[in-house]
């Protein structure tokens, strides 16, 4: 691994831990919005396989897969 | 939203609408459903793709999803890929009329001055099957497979991942991994590295994928989540494109002398860290992500993806899209060997491991037709890819060509949803 | 980043495997009886309070228009309305759309035979700690929360009824 993807990577980290570790909470019934199917990192799953397929015939890169999340919280 | 909670399933309804959608070929996902309604769907997709004179692809896809009451959900997926057209062998532009043989006998011309392409006629057929369960309230886990062939690849693989929600569902944790053992097989034997074409043998040679992610997303506001998402991915064996090749060029004029083939390291290790957030305005959808890259290749790229979906009325969305995608050459990438110069260990005149840019842009539209029960979805995309036209170590008559042509690329998505 | 992921594709796939096993689902079953918040609010008939009720078993439902979920429960909490009415037991389900209309579409595709409040601003949802939607609780005769629930899944459904029998028979003495 390179000097300067170390610092990227770091820095990346660093965001993702205040990320999780801030205080914003939105209570279960104010979930409406996310609720929504376009409420996702990902709300075409299909379309966007194919486009990763494209890029990566194209390109030299790999991954970004979303993992996932959000949504109506219900159950 | 329309649930059937009670009363008989109407599979003849999804019957009928399979065959319809099989003679109007075109299908895409829903958009006002949402995803935890039980039943079945059906989404099928196809993909027209052409470049400037060289590569044109048909894609199909179909994809069929049974949800449980219970939460589990099965889903498994066709795709067919017919691919046909010329790609760039990695040879360069000479100063007269090219002609060169390929492994499987075809003979190639290439004008004066242009980039020399290589033929090809491709089918691809590819499965795939996920099966998702949550096994708390508070966990999911995912495990899939897939298995794709074609003419001188196959791929198989298994992948699986575990989500929990954690802070009262603000947080969620993803961990996962994947595992894909494929074969290539290059029609016409595989060639020795860095030789003049020398087949060292017929069989098939062996490359090991491996991958872990880690994921987190977070619910900001109402309105507002983000992720943070790491792949790694390993690679090892047989890493190189059997059928490019690179000039060897006279060391002062630049005039091609003759090809060896591509030589690749047989180990990459591969790291990407994404960005994400959605943002929803009063009825619109702001989707960014950045995403940076690098590898043991020394490629290191960065990728900048804006959509912003526009509701319009009943149901119906326009979606712009831009993309932006740069990267770094890969250290063994070169644009030719020097004649009478020793060989290097590993090089290649692939340009997809050179230096370039990508820019996309295009628009998704969603719609329903009243004669139909489903949801269309129409996406156009143009995309330009350039990389360096003048690299600092052409020689000669090299310097005078456009060593990397921008492409454009156009690709069309049309789909259909259905399902009850 | 350092992780050598040769054997976690492994360990992975053992615990995927032992993830898929069967397994239920927990409900929160509360020991301690604490005295169910009272609440007043609007339905489309005149406003509804929970202390109406005392001598009857209530059964307290959260739920929002855009909750799948919720979508299952309807059907059968109008059918433990009608079977237990007699009984003395009383549906009160608490809506908490944003936007009243929504509620409504909502309402048209169901009719529920039981009483349907609305509480926009979530005040109720707060005083009674609810934590998923939907989210329902039982409050006895003398007015404690004898169970609560969060989500439904019809799977599941019988095992509230018989909570719902229970806090109609135990308290029927006092």
């Amino acid at each position: 691994m390179t000097r300067i993807s170390r610092q990227v990577c770091r820095l990346l980290i660093t965001l993702a831990l205040l990320l999780i570790g801030g205080c914003a909470t939105v209570q279960p019934w104010d979930r409406d919005l996310l609720a929504q199917k376009q409420m996702s990192f990902n709300p075409s799953p299909m379309l966007q396989a194919i486009d990763a397929h494209i890029y990566f015939s194209k390109e030299a890169s790999m991954g970004g897969i979303d993992a996932g999340g959000g949504g109506c919280g219900c159950n | 939203m329309r649930v059937q909670l009670e009363g008989p399933k109407p599979p003849s309804r999804l019957r009928d609408t399979l065959h319809t959608a099989a003679l109007a070929l075109l299908l895409v996902p829903a958009t006002a459903k949402a995803q935890s309604d039980p039943g079945d769907r059906i989404d099928f997709t196809s993909l027209f793709y052409g470049e400037q004179s060289r590569t044109q692809i048909f894609e199909p896809v179909v994809r069929f999803t049974h949800l449980q009451p219970d939460g589990q959900s099965f889903s498994g997926q066709l795709a067919i890929d017919v691919i046909t057209g010329a790609s760039p062998s990695g040879a360069l532009p000479s100063g007269v009329v090219q002609t060169r043989t390929t492994s499987s006998g075809r003979t190639i011309t290439s004008p004066a001055g242009q980039i020399p392409t290589a033929p090809f006629r491709d089918r691809r057929v590819a499965l795939d099957g996920e099966w998702q369960k949550p096994v708390t309230r508070f966990l999911t886990s995912t495990v899939g497979g897939h298995f794709s062939r074609e003419k001188d690849y196959q791929s198989t693989g298994v992948n699986g991942k575990i989500s929990t929600d954690l802070m009262r569902r603000l947080l969620t944790i993803t961990i996962g991994g994947g595992y894909s053992h494929d074969t290539v097989f290059p029609v016409g034997g595989t060639p020795a590295g860095l030789s003049d074409g020398l087949v060292v043998h017929s069989g098939s040679n062996a490359k090991k994928v491996e991958n872990i992610l880690l994921g987190a997303s977070r619910i900001l506001s109402r309105r507002w989540m983000v992720s943070i998402n790491g792949t790694r991915t390993f690679e090892s064996g047989y890493l190189t494109e059997p059928y490019k090749v690179l000039s060897l060029m006279n060391p002062v004029t630049g005039q091609p002398s003759g090809e060896l083939t591509d030589k690749r390291p047989s180990t990459r290790d591969r790291t990407s860290v994404l960005l994400s957030s959605v943002y929803h305005l009063s009825d619109d959808v702001l989707y960014t992500s950045y995403r940076y890259y690098w590898d043991t290749w020394s490629v290191r790229s960065h990728t900048l993806d804006l959509k912003y979906r526009h509701e319009l009325d009943e149901g119906m969305y326009i979606e712009p899209i831009v993309r932006y995608y740069t990267q770094t050459a890969a250290s063994f990438y070169t644009v030719g060997l020097v004649q009478g110069t020793p060989l290097p260990e590993f090089a290649t005149s692939d340009y997809r491991l050179g230096s370039l840019q990508t820019v996309t842009i295009g628009a998704t539209y969603g719609f329903h037709l009243d004669a139909s029960p489903g949801d269309f979805t129409v996406r156009a995309q143009l995309m330009r890819q350039s990389g360096d036209s003048s690299p600092p170590n052409a020689i000669g008559i090299q310097r005078r060509f456009d060593l990397s042509p921008p492409v454009n690329i156009f690709a069309v998505v049309v789909g259909y949803s259905f399902g009850d | 980043m350092t992780v050598k992921p040769r054997s976690l594709p492994f360990i992975l796939a053992v615990l995927l495997l032992m993830l898929h096993a069967p397994a239920g689902f927990a409900a929160s079953a509360r020991n301690d009886h604490p005295l169910a918040p009272d609440f007043t609010l609007p339905t489309s008939s005149g406003p509804v309070s929970l202390h109406d009720f005392r001598g009857k078993v209530v059964y307290v439902d959260f739920w929002a228009s855009w909750c799948g979920p919720c979508r299952q429960s309807f059907p059968w909490m109008s059918t433990m309305a009608n079977k237990y009415a007699a009984d003395g037991l009383v549906i009160i389900s608490i809506n908490l759309d944003k936007n009243r209309e929504a509620a409504g579409e909502f309402l048209e595709q169901f009719h529920p035979p039981f009483i349907v409040s609305f509480d926009p601003a979530g005040k109720t949802a707060v005083a009674f700690g609810v934590d998923a939607m939907p989210s329902s609780f039982i409050v006895s005769r003398t007015g404690r929360i004898v169970f609560s629930h969060e989500g439904f899944e019809l799977s599941r459904a019988a095992a509230i009824e018989d909570r719902i029998k229970e806090a109609l028979a135990s308290d029927q003495n006092q």
